[in-house]
């Protein structure tokens, strides 16, 4: 979605605007994190009915030279647009952004986003808002995310900067130049986890997703390797019956792929082998015990009293407690081997 | 429509792709460290739906060396039954329903590291959530050590109702737990959760390139144009290859550690609890003396015709000690299964693994 576009800035004379409130027009990129996209997809779809577009402001942290900034999450704010006025709610966004530093100080105001590729009047009107000194961005240029989100196209997303234009300060106030700048979106090693499982939702009918185990996420992740390791040989195969086009460079990779198998001795890899397997064998069957015995105490500390007097019931604890010692000395010595081992 | 849903337990939960992925970023944010923040959504036939979430606000701790740490991480830990919270939350939710966010808590989550999320937290959290009359709220539970493995842990629980019955009346005696039969597997109720993307979402991830493209391609001249091939596909979501990872070493051994930490409560507990069997011991013996003593002295007086002295005054004169609730064995017992299963279910995969890798080395054993 994030369609690699490239891009020129060239100097340019700019608007008039007082003398030293200039804000910075310098080319920046813009990386967008996915629960910030996730975010604005949602509130499209909670928009009111009349409204073609929704907006709302982006927070995130800027690099030290200001020439990266990252969008890490948004907020909503309401607006109502007719075809004379924009009306957006200054006091929620106001509020809203406190209510956000209070949670994340770090994360700070960035810009704004719309939900159409429009540009119009009115987004020069709240860009130059967003931007402005005090409560906007100053000294920084503000960013403007535009994500398209009509039905049955493909979701479109695209960043500016903006400058000053018009030639009387009146103008200039209610218009400005929008100026693409390259955008990305990443996810993190963290988020990974999560959008697996969110992505493994796309192809069904009811859009939704079990969490799954440990296991059927292996068991999956193998399924995929074997398929590509299916088609990698069938490529193979074929050129060597002289059915498919052989081409170097594809076999070179192979080789370097296959060079990287590590050339160790039979008995190490039996030797290593049964000593991990031991291992976790073993800190599975000493947890369970622990459960067992602790499932034990329990029952007995409650199930004491009805064979005989408290002293019997202390007598009854004392024992399982000396025996818990035991089963924890012993999981410290299982324990002790194990690391001696790996 | 109160009416209707009042009886109707919460069966499952539904979580929206962005919840997920907020929870997974403040939680891998503000790691080790716990973090808490609260879920918005609404109830419907007995699923609960949860829309959007929100942090709770960071509290401030002046350094972050070992100890301050692990204050931060208490306060964090504390923060939903917060007062301060609470009133940030009203103002959160009231903010949210102007932009059409379904505007009823639903719970809150918390991030965990190895399952080790049961503790005394956790239980007042939820309790302060679900004490309310009518209450649709979770806890969700999304572990940061294990998601690293490959696999999403997001967990749903409630309290529940005889334990909230159980924890209302403070009472976690020996006699009561043999009266109400209560068992530590009766804390936490877990319900099964899924995960529910939005059109527009399903959408989007079907333009992420993610598979192999299917049309053919032109060979790359050499080895370097093929590694810079924008046609070479990126590592797919789905599935994460991360799960085929090897390492097993700093998973067992953080869970031994967790597992002793574990019977080390246990223990202190139990000794706790024979302190007090001695210590009541003790009085019983005393007061048994004293009422020998005072019946001795009474067949005295009788003999000698005098009134008799009051024989229950050893009420007053004796104090008997407290008993130690067992809630927090109980507690621990909890955690420790956590921690069984979790080695179990760990187990299972990595021995399939190593076989794996065995065959793989060894072909044709």
């Amino acid at each position: 979605m994030a369609e690699k576009d490239s891009f020129l800035h060239l100097a340019r004379p700019l608007g008039p605007a007082p003398v030293g409130a200039q804000p910075s027009t310098a080319p920046l990129g813009v990386v967008i994190q996915p629960q910030a996209i996730f975010s604005i997809l949602d509130h499209s779809l909670r928009r009111p009915a009349d409204q073609d577009r929704v907006i709302g402001t982006l927070l995130g942290v800027r690099s030290e030279d200001g020439t990266e900034i990252e969008i890490r999450n948004c907020y909503a704010v309401p607006h109502t647009e007719t075809a004379e006025q924009v009306e957006v709610d200054m006091d929620y966004q106001k509020q809203m952004l406190a209510l956000h530093l209070r949670a994340n100080p770090r994360e700070v105001l960035v810009g704004w986003y719309a939900t159409s590729s429009e540009l119009n009047t009115f987004s020069a009107l709240i860009q130059n808002f967003y931007g402005q000194q005090g409560d906007g961005t100053f000294p920084h240029p503000a960013v403007h995310l535009t994500v398209s989100t009509v039905p049955g196209q493909e979701i479109e997303s695209r960043t500016y900067i903006s400058a000053p234009i018009g030639v009387t300060a009146e103008r200039a106030a209610d218009s400005c130049l929008f100026i693409p700048v390259p955008h990305e979106l990443k996810y993190g090693e963290a988020d990974k986890s999560g959008l697996e499982l969110i992505s493994s939702a796309k192809d069904r009918e009811d859009r939704s997703q079990g969490i799954i185990t440990d296991l059927e996420a292996l068991e999956r992740a193998v399924t995929h390797v074997l398929d590509m390791l299916d088609r990698v040989s069938k490529y193979v195969g074929d050129v060597l019956d002289e059915e498919a086009t052989p081409s170097s460079a594809l076999g070179q990779f192979l080789m370097n792929a296959l060079s990287l198998a590590p050339k160790v001795d039979a008995a190490d890899i039996e030797r290593d082998f049964n000593n991990h397997i031991q291992d976790v064998l073993v800190v599975s069957y000493l947890a369970n015990t622990i459960r067992t015995q602790i499932d034990l105490s329990n029952r007995l500390a409650t199930a004491a009293l009805t064979l005989g007097t408290g002293d019997a019931l202390s007598g009854e604890t004392g024992g399982k407690d000396g025996q818990k010692g035991g089963g924890g000395e012993r999981r410290g010595k299982g324990r002790q081997q194990r690391t001696q081992e790996a | 429509m109160a009416e209707f849903t009042k009886d109707t337990p919460l069966r499952a939960v539904q979580v929206e792709a962005l919840v997920v992925m907020k929870i997974i970023k403040h939680s891998s944010q503000n790691f080790p460290t716990t973090a808490t923040g609260s879920l918005v959504g609404m109830e419907k036939n007995g699923t609960l739906e949860v829309t959007s979430s929100f942090p709770f606000p960071t509290v401030d701790a002046p350094a972050t060396d070992g100890h301050h740490n692990d204050s931060a991480s208490n306060l964090a830990a504390a923060a939903p039954r917060n007062k301060a919270n609470v009133v940030y939350q009203n103002e959160m939710i009231k903010f949210l329903r102007e932009v059409n966010v379904d505007a009823n808590n639903v719970g809150w989550y918390t991030s965990a590291s190895m399952g080790n999320f049961i503790n005394l937290n956790m239980i007042e959290n939820q309790f302060f959530f679900q004490k309310e009359m009518n209450e649709r709220t979770v806890a969700l539970v999304h572990d940061v050590s294990r998601s690293s493995q490959g696999t999403l842990s997001l967990r749903a629980f409630r309290l529940s109702p005889t334990f909230m019955a159980a924890y209302k009346e403070g009472k976690f005696t020996t006699e009561n737990l043999q009266k109400s039969g209560f068992r530590y597997q009766d804390i936490l109720v877990e319900l099964p959760l899924t995960i529910h993307n939005s059109h527009l979402l399903t959408s989007l991830l079907h333009q992420l390139p993610s598979d192999a493209p299917k049309e053919e391609l032109s060979f790359p001249p050499n080895l370097a144009a093929l590694r810079q091939d924008p046609n070479t596909p990126q590592p797919p979501l789905f599935p994460n290859l991360d799960s085929l990872d090897l390492s097993i070493d700093p998973f067992l051994e953080k869970t031994c550690d967790l597992l002793l930490e574990s019977i080390e409560n246990h223990h202190t507990e139990l000794n706790n609890h024979q302190y007090y069997q001695r210590s009541l011991g003790r009085e019983q013996a005393k007061i048994t003396a004293w009422q020998q003593k005072r019946k001795a002295e009474n067949s005295a007086r009788a003999a000698a015709k005098q009134p008799l002295l009051p024989e229950d005054e050893w009420q007053r004169l004796f104090k008997l000690p407290q008993e130690p609730s067992r809630l927090e064995t109980l507690l621990n017992s909890r955690q420790v299964e956590q921690y069984a299963r979790q080695v179990d279910g760990f187990s299972a995969s990595v021995s399939t693994k190593m076989f794996a890798v065995k065959s793989n080395m060894l072909p044709g054993e």
